[in-house]
């Protein structure tokens, strides 16, 4: 099929009633929220009723294309998988790149909506027009990739694009993963295990069509434009060459690297976590890229390692040695690659796996968690062994460590008890990621209002450190100064917060990666509208697609406060308001509380929600012609 | 035989990282939609070994495709030293497309045509989207000697780095 780009078309599949249809997306929905993540963002609140159950019936998931996935933008095939969270109860957003997104957009859909969940495990067949669930009860229990290859086989097709749980999200494991086009994932937030609480094992589709723009030729000309100028800038260029990992030895050198639970910033020998030894030892073998992108910091790596066994694999990303590696004490870059290797296959968040484990260590090394708790593993930071054998435990929910583990830090550490919530590096029910939030103010402002908890992806604000000219000009442009380029400044940390997370949020809307706009900034607010525009055909201002994207935080927060969610759950974890940086040239900052609350009152002040709640104003619910959409919440004049 | 100069897109499939930019310049181009379907080269990811690997039209010198073609449709002028169909006597019967070892050619049903690499008249939008260096074009040399000076700076960079 071939369609007009303004012409959106979003698939229903209720899984209780065995039933599908399509549904036409009208196009004032498309202008006033983008698309992608912003429209999930509304259907999410209309679909999903307060109080409803993360791993119930009521739940609903929707993957949604950018507007702009499946042209030649450059980096902009990805997609965002929109649900209630099982790890916070709240919004839950997951990015996922891949080439997935691109084949539902060619084969006649810009989203798809899963309602109810399966009597039986099944997996969902879109072959261009034709939709069907089909029967995945002998593909249950299994790992993802060996899924993938039974789905090609059975399908006949090995070019079909392919998104998958394993057994940790069938287990409904808190962070369970999604794995799109088999090394992708959609990771965090325990998204996995809505897809396993719905029996919904895959989603594979073959796509033959294509997608026309309005203004045809000026996109493309545009589109090639900014794609030259993204793979010129300095920070593609890193990407390119060592991936996100190659961020190691910076971080390492700044102390801001993220090792043993969080309790310091630097490790011996972190460089061997490092893209850049990746690539000197060997182990990289090829580089690549989601669909349309220009940067490919994508990877992969082979490891024959006699201790840990043979590897072929996807990354590692820069999370994944950190959490993985630096988090439990281990730089033994094999055994990082094999815990990767198993997060992915098992269908796990390496994010929070790596951080539940490095509680665990720590809690057994102050013995919280005894040997026998601990189920004969001897959970001592640095060893590899006793993790690989944990990871298994907690996929399948093996022993009493393993089963308690699965349920995420926050449950953990209320289980065990003492002091050792303190050391739980979460909020909001997720793990952090391993980003230090003490010596970066914008950052841990951002992790803390962070709907979906303390990580770095739904907004962050990397400009703040100044490291490239692109970066500085971004600071001057958003708060009038270069000056502000200082992590460790307390002023004007709201303005650059609220640029970047609705940069975010338009990014992420149109399909465009976020490294492309707030790593390396050549996709920028004007250029994006100019690119909508000429798409969609319809006109489209920076301003517009900034304040469509104010609109879409502005709902996903509403969704929490409907939940029940306060400004006191904009939260760091307690370690980070608490602790200062250990070691390292940062040693002795800390974001504590009343900085926190301080960097709030700015916050909220500059969104308009009311300082004592965080609750959206009317006033501004009205300004965004929000108020007839988000219902259901304490009416602040 | 027609050609001693043949000219080739040249691929490095080890830098391909399989963005398919190359399939969007092209379907764009030559259909006015982005469409991989539709696309003159494709990349095929070979997924449980890493590699990525692009597929288009090498212009042989004794091409199948032609001796295929019923209606003459497809043919290398002596102008031009590129195999090319003509629409206009294409039937869209698919015999190219089944001639082809390679997969090289391939339908637009809904035109009912033959579509194949036609080097957009010397200068490929494929090559020029390709910006990690697994796509290059060099019209004026023959592929052999693109070849040979592609294998001489790699024999070269052996010995400087000695």
């Amino acid at each position: 099929m071939l369609r007009d780009i303004a012409k959106q078309r979003l698939l229903h599949v209720d899984l209780s009633k065995g039933k599908t249809w399509v549904e036409d997306v009208p196009l004032e929905d498309l202008q006033k929220y983008l698309g992608g993540r912003g429209l999930a963002a509304k259907w999410l609140y209309e679909q999903v009723p307060a109080g409803a159950d993360p791993l119930g019936p009521e739940n609903v998931l929707i993957f949604s294309t950018g507007t702009l996935t499946g042209t030649s933008a450059p980096s902009s095939g990805r997609s965002s998988i929109t649900t209630k969270s099982p790890a916070t109860g709240l919004y839950l957003k997951v990015s996922v790149g891949g080439h997935l997104g691109a084949a539902i957009k060619y084969a006649g859909y810009d989203y798809v909506m899963i309602h109810g969940v399966s009597p039986k495990p099944v997996y969902l067949w879109i072959d261009d027009g034709k939709v069907e669930l089909r029967s995945a009860e002998h593909l249950w229990g299994k790992g993802t990739r060996e899924v993938d290859d039974l789905i090609k086989e059975e399908v006949g097709d090995p070019t079909i694009q392919t998104g998958i749980i394993g057994p940790a999200a069938e287990n409904k494991v808190k962070f369970a993963c999604f794995m799109v086009s088999r090394y992708n994932s959609a990771s965090r937030g325990g998204i996995g295990a809505v897809f396993g609480s719905k029996r919904l094992k895959a989603i594979a589709c073959r796509g033959t069509g294509g997608l026309r723009p309005a203004k045809g030729k000026e996109f493309f000309a545009l589109a090639r434009k900014v794609r030259g100028a993204l793979a010129a800038d300095a920070g593609s260029e890193s990407l390119y060459n060592w991936g996100t990992a190659g961020s190691i030895p910076g971080l390492n050198e700044m102390g801001m690297l993220a090792a043993y639970n969080f309790s310091r910033v630097t490790i011996e020998h972190g460089e061997r976590l490092s893209g850049q030894y990746l690539l000197s030892e060997g182990y990289l073998i090829g580089r690549e890229s989601c669909f349309a992108c220009s940067t490919a910091c994508h990877r992969f790596v082979r490891s024959e390692s006699r201790r840990w066994g043979g590897v072929f694999d996807s990354g590692p990303e820069l999370e994944t040695v950190m959490s993985l590696g630096a988090e439990c004490g281990i730089t033994d870059i094999e055994a990082v690659l094999k815990a990767n290797q198993l997060c992915n296959d098992l269908g796990m968040d390496t994010i929070s796996t790596g951080h539940v484990i490095s509680w665990a260590m720590e809690t057994y090394e102050k013995g919280l968690i005894s040997p026998e708790q601990a189920d004969g593993l001897d959970l001592r930071f640095g060893n590899a062994e006793a993790q690989l054998a944990l990871i298994q435990r907690i996929a399948r929910r093996e022993g009493l460590l393993g089963d308690l583990l699965a349920e995420g830090t926050l449950a953990a550490a209320q289980e065990i008890g003492g002091d050792s919530w303190k050391w739980a590096i979460q909020a909001k029910g997720l793990e952090q990621s391993a980003v230090d939030t003490r010596a970066a103010k914008s950052y841990a402002l951002a992790f803390a209002v962070n709907p979906r908890g303390p990580d770095h992806l739904m907004t962050e604000t990397y400009a703040e450190f100044g490291f490239t000219q692109e970066a500085r000009d971004v600071i001057r442009k958003v708060t009038g100064d270069e000056k502000y380029a200082d992590p460790r400044l307390t002023e004007k940390r709201a303005e650059i917060v609220l640029w970047h997370e609705q940069c975010y949020g338009a990014s992420e809307a149109l399909g465009f990666c976020v490294f492309t706009s707030t790593a390396a900034f050549a996709v920028n607010p004007e250029n994006m509208a100019q690119m909508f525009s000429l798409a969609v055909g319809v006109p489209m201002s920076e301003e517009e697609l900034m304040l469509a994207a104010r609109r879409m935080v502005t709902i996903e927060k509403c969704f929490n406060v409907r939940e029940g969610a306060r400004r006191k759950d904009d939260r760091l974890p307690w370690r980070m308001m608490n602790e200062p940086v250990p070691d390292g040239p940062n040693k002795g900052m800390i974001t504590d509380q009343a900085m926190l609350e301080n960097l709030l009152d700015q916050y909220y002040t500059a969104h308009g929600w009311d300082l004592e709640t965080s609750i959206p104003r009317q006033s501004t619910l009205k300004y965004l012609g929000l108020d007839a959409v988000c219902v259901g919440i304490p009416v602040i004049p | 035989m027609v050609e001693a100069h043949i000219v080739n897109i040249q691929i490095n499939a080890a830098k391909c990282t399989a963005c398919k930019a190359c399939e969007l310049a092209c379907s764009f181009t030559k259909e006015g939609v982005f469409a991989p379907s539709l696309s003159r080269i494709r990349v095929m990811q070979l997924h449980e070994v890493g590699m990525n690997v692009p597929v288009v039209c090498v212009n042989c010198a004794d091409a199948p495709c032609i001796a295929a073609c019923p209606t003459g449709a497809v043919r290398r002028d002596a102008s031009v030293p590129v195999v090319r169909i003509d629409e206009e006597e294409c039937i869209g019967c698919g015999d190219c497309v089944r001639a082809c070892p390679f997969g090289a050619a391939d339908m637009n049903e809904e035109r009912g045509v033959a579509i194949m690499c036609d080097l957009c008249d010397g200068k490929p939008v494929c090559v020029d989207h390709c910006i990690y260096g697994a796509l290059s074009f060099e019209p004026r040399l023959p592929t052999a000697q693109v070849k040979r000076l592609a294998h001489a700076h790699t024999v070269a960079a052996q010995y400087r780095s000695r």
